[in-house]
């Protein structure tokens, strides 16, 4: 099989406007064959989108060599094109002239042009729409015009950028189901695709390489075959089968402390030295919710049945259940979900008691306290939000600082532990001083 | 087939008559600036105050304007490109651009007559250059600043879109920026206009020492007219100045702004608009399309794309083709050379003038120095007295019309033509008006300023008004609020960042403008109060150079330290405080 693109030992650091450099990919090496789909699936954070740019050229990776046809590739991959999840149609020009707008630089008669466009609008089914203007067109319409626009540049790497996500799931089944009818019935040039996606099951009806990625800095965790025959029904029992072996993996890779295997439930006593443990980027609010949902399922819950009945992707969920753990909330033996003591009086009790329960638990975090000790060493009580974002920077060297610092003020206010005055631009330890 | 059928009603109809009398004017108009242009040189041109040679006159003026308007869109996009582009060319000239936005109009004006005069010694066209230039300066900044404004703000998907699909520069230039600054640029453009008019007087009739320029056109006519006390030929200059700000509103902004509304990002279908006559008028043309059919057959035969290209392989052969292709999109390098070599020589060329500047000033004793710093500071007084009398004014008034639909449709044309109408050229009535209730021309001198300054003001807070947050009125309304409560939570806060842009167009703005109301001709005599405008103007008049030099540089240091200290600060409070995210 020959070889599209290889990514060697990639990584890429991006510079925030603080000044601080945040690792976003790292060690990256990955093929991509003729013939396959490739799916990178993970949490957001994992940079798998900043992978596809540098496959497509839009941004140069900072270390490692990125081949195409075994040449070093320099400024834009002239073997690919690129579906957009936000379509990135031109609003001003209609489908027709959106999807020519492809064939520019070629060399191209107008009538081959012509004839090009008609082919590729026949393909996705877009007839009589040609002189619509995207924002007369619904969302998945708008997508076809993406992927019309894509195919007609006829290059063999085919990139899709989480392209079903801004779609109703109705929409996005229906599109998935087309784009592979059209990549297998062999009728473009496109040879290989790759994908990224966040959602498992789009990966497995697509992918037959799923890259498993996880974050902080984005690697590579596993990669595993799907060897399943296509055209592929979603209702299958070895699709079924597949997908649930993917959550196994993805639980994994993002709550390592939860194994997979082994009958022993953990209930590691929590570290109060050690690594510090960041704050998954959730609200409170959100996982409160969840915590009462398993309360009504009798207080242990499957946790891919969790992320189905609350409705929230799967990612999220699992982000979720690591806040709640962290608070000790839950425990996560194997794949279930279980309040702990603490977790039942909580979900039992009022507003109030909750409240006063999550000063105490978030209070024993490590973050938490190494936070509040830098703010009460000050005379106010209170230091500049640039401050704390340069010390989070220092603890945790991985996470983006930022984000960070917003998710401990989120939480902070909401167990009255902390606030921020965005006047001042200041974080303050909460001990009710600062009442209106 | 409805093609076809609109054909059958005739070649010629009524739109085809205007069209053919607009573009028959625009080609007299241009013939006969070039054929003025061409003559020997006279600097001050006699005027006839003959109500029959004032067509003839703003036709001259109308050409002059839109020649220094396409000067300005050259300016604006080569600019805004290169500062959009390049990280060095950003750093140099924004600040620079800066710089010139607070010079007046009449500071260019010793250096753009006395080089261009002396360039062109024998016909008048270096007088014609000279308006045109003096008008371009005051049109061309902020088309520059919102060009490249929008160019930093592309938005990245299209910008990446247009990366992945092998955009060239003229592609990209032709399918992502211009589209993109359209509806900007349109109306900056329709602002730049009317800025240009402001100063169209001076622009056209100029004192410089004991020398007189006087060029044919409606300013040049309105100052004779002032001068020789003839309230008739006053009031007709003023008529015909309202007929020319008309035509021009319904001949090209009301068709262009409302053209460029398919360039609009949003993505939702709005409301239908009512498409301006103008527009209908070009669209069902018989004669036009006919001409377009004919066009399109026959550059459709030229145009065959494999052929060029052949055709230029012929001449160039494969290697050297490749050569210029590799060089076209990767020629970044080259660029960066070019922008280098041109600021060198910008900056060579400025540090020459500074030094003759220096000469200038340190000819100027401290006395008078202290004296500039009071004539500041009386002019700082009015232009703040102007704002707060602008903002008093327009803010009930803006918000009155801005929060109902029918109010706005009937009021933004009155509105966006009284805007555009120079309002040095009302001075002379006005004045009368105010001398007649006794009041002082120190006094008068803020409402003259007023007069050009208020519509930034009503302008800005009448766009803040339109947009105010309906879910927001609703719940205003159904919370009972007091009259004053509403106006306070939301009335207010809504306005207030478009009302902090518009205090700083104003206050620039005022500035400006205080060049041409603290200093005038009134009845045969010169009227003049304490202020830096008056000083700038009674300096160019009689030829004092230091004193001329002395001044501009004072405006423009309080003018940017004020736009860099105070405006700017103020702005950004506004944008993170009161933006409204639903």
């Amino acid at each position: 099989m020959a070889v599209l693109i290889e990514l060697k030992d990639v990584s890429k650091t991006f510079t925030l406007e603080s000044g601080t450099e945040l690792k976003v990919l790292d060690g990256i090496s990955l093929t991509v064959h003729e013939d396959e789909v490739v799916a990178l699936l993970g949490p957001s954070g994992s940079g798998k989108s900043t992978c596809l740019r540098i496959l497509s050229g839009l941004i140069p990776a900072n270390s490692g060599s990125v081949l195409v046809r075994g040449k070093r590739l320099q400024g834009m991959n002239p073997d690919v094109a690129l579906v957009f999840q936000s379509f990135a149609l031109f609003p001003w020009e209609t489908v027709y002239q959106n999807i020519a707008l492809a064939l520019k630089r070629s060399e191209l008669s107008s009538s081959e042009v012509k004839a090009r466009v008609r082919k590729v609008i026949d393909l996705v089914g877009l007839e009589g729409f040609e002189e619509a203007y995207p924002r007369e067109l619904s969302g998945g319409m708008k997508q076809r015009v993406g992927i019309a626009r894509a195919l007609v540049m006829e290059k063999p790497l085919l990139l899709l950028d989480e392209p079903c996500s801004a779609l109703d799931i109705l929409t996005a089944d229906t599109l998935r189901t087309e784009m592979m009818k059209i990549f297998l019935s062999q009728k473009t040039k496109t040879r290989s695709m790759v994908l990224v996606t966040h959602h498992i099951q789009e990966a497995v009806f697509m992918a037959s390489r799923i890259f498993v990625m996880g974050a902080n800095p984005g690697h590579i965790r596993k990669e595993i075959i799907n060897d399943l025959p296509y055209p592929r029904d979603d209702q299958s029992m070895s699709f079924r089968r597949m997908v649930s072996q993917l959550y196994a993996w993805i639980t994994e890779t993002l709550m390592p402390d939860a194994p997979i295997s082994g009958e022993a439930i953990s209930l590691k006593p929590r570290q109060k030295e050690g690594p510090i443990q960041p704050l998954p980027n959730i609200q409170i609010i959100e996982m409160i919710g969840l915590l009462e949902a398993i309360a009504d399922d009798g207080g242990k819950a499957d946790i891919f049945e969790l992320a189905h009945g609350t409705g929230k992707d799967f990612g999220r969920t699992l982000y979720l259940v690591k806040a709640a753990e962290l608070l000790e909330l839950v425990d996560t033996p194997k794949q279930s979900v279980i309040l702990t003591d603490l977790g039942r009086s909580f979900v039992a009790g009022d507003m109030n008691v909750r409240k006063r329960m999550l000063h105490e638990l978030f209070g024993s975090l490590q973050i938490v306290q190494m936070t509040s000790q830098l703010l009460s060493k000050t005379q106010a009580l209170r230091i500049p939000i640039q401050e704390l974002t340069e010390r989070v920077g220092e603890w945790l060297p991985n996470e983006n600082p930022h984000q960070m610092v917003e998710v401990l003020i989120s939480w902070g206010r909401f167990s009255e532990y902390f606030g921020y005055s965005d006047d001042t631009k200041e974080v303050y330890l909460d001990v009710g001083q600062e009442t209106i | 087939m409805k093609k076809k059928a609109s054909f059958l009603k005739g070649p010629f109809s009524f739109s085809d008559g205007i069209l053919v009398l607009v573009t028959a004017t625009i080609i007299y108009g241009v013939f006969s600036i070039a054929n003025e242009s061409q003559s020997d040189f006279h600097p001050a041109t006699q005027i006839d105050l003959s109500v029959w040679r004032l067509p003839y006159y703003t036709l001259l003026s109308a050409v002059r304007g839109t020649v220094a308007y396409f000067i300005s869109l050259i300016f604006t996009f080569i600019v805004g490109y290169l500062m959009a582009r390049f990280r060095l060319a950003e750093r140099w000239m924004l600040p620079l651009l800066d710089i010139f936005q607070s010079i007046p109009v009449l500071g260019f004006l010793p250096g753009l007559i006395l080089g261009l005069v002396a360039f062109f010694p024998k016909t008048n066209t270096g007088l014609e250059l000279a308006a045109i230039l003096m008008i371009f300066t005051g049109q061309v900044w902020n088309m520059t600043f919102s060009y490249y404004a929008s160019l930093k703000s592309l938005p990245r998907d299209l910008d990446e879109a247009s990366r992945v699909l092998g955009f060239g520069i003229k592609d990209r230039l032709l399918h992502l920026e211009l589209p993109y600054s359209a509806v900007n640029l349109a109306w900056n453009s329709l602002l730049s206009m009317a800025g240009g008019w402001f100063f169209l007087i001076p622009c056209e009739a100029m004192t410089l020492g004991d020398k007189e320029y006087r060029l044919p056109g409606i300013g040049a006519y309105m100052d004779v007219a002032i001068s020789q006390k003839n309230p008739l030929a006053i009031g007709m200059a003023v008529i015909a100045m309202l007929i020319l700000i008309i035509a021009m509103d319904f001949v090209v902004w009301r068709p262009v702004l409302s053209w460029v509304r398919r360039y609009r990002l949003d993505e939702s279908i709005s409301a239908r608009v009512d498409e301006p006559l103008m527009r209908v008028w070009l669209r069902e043309s018989p004669m036009l399309r006919l001409m377009k059919l004919f066009l399109r057959r026959f550059f459709g035969r030229l145009k065959r794309p494999r052929m060029k290209v052949s055709v230029k392989k012929f001449f160039f052969g494969k290697k050297i083709l490749d050569f210029l292709n590799h060089l076209g999109t990767r020629c970044t390098g080259v660029f960066q050379v070019l922008g280098i070599l041109c600021l060198g020589a910008l900056l060579v060329g400025m540090s020459f003038k500074a030094y003759y500047l220096f000469m200038l000033l340190i000819r100027i004793p401290g006395a008078s120095w202290l004296a500039l710093w009071v004539d500041a500071a009386w002019t700082l007084f009015r232009v703040f007295l102007v704002l707060v009398i602008a903002t008093a004014m327009s803010v009930p008034l803006g918000i009155w019309i801005g929060t109902s639909a029918k109010r706005v449709r009937i009021a933004q044309p009155i509105i966006q033509v009284l805007a555009s109408f120079p309002a040095p050229m009302l001075y002379p009535l006005v004045l009368g008006l105010l001398f007649a209730l006794g009041v002082p021309f120190s006094w008068a001198s803020v409402i003259l300023m007023l007069l050009g300054v208020q519509w930034y003001v009503l302008f800005n807070v009448l766009a803040g008004a339109m947009s105010i947050s309906q879910t927001l009125n609703d719940a205003a309304w159904l919370m009972d609020f007091s009259r004053w409560d509403r106006w306070k939570f939301l009335y207010f806060p809504s306005i207030f960042p478009s009302l902090a842009t518009a205090w700083i167009t104003a206050a620039g703005g005022a500035w400006n403008a205080s060049v041409v109301s603290e200093y005038l001709s009134y009845q045969g005599h010169v009227l003049q109060t304490r202020g830096l405008g008056a000083k700038l103007s009674s300096a160019t008049v009689s030829g004092d150079f230091s004193l001329f030099a002395a001044s501009l540089v004072l405006i423009v240091f309080i003018v940017f330290s004020l736009n860099r200290w105070v405006w700017s600060k103020i702005y950004a409070i506004t944008q993170r405080r009161y933006r409204i995210e639903l």
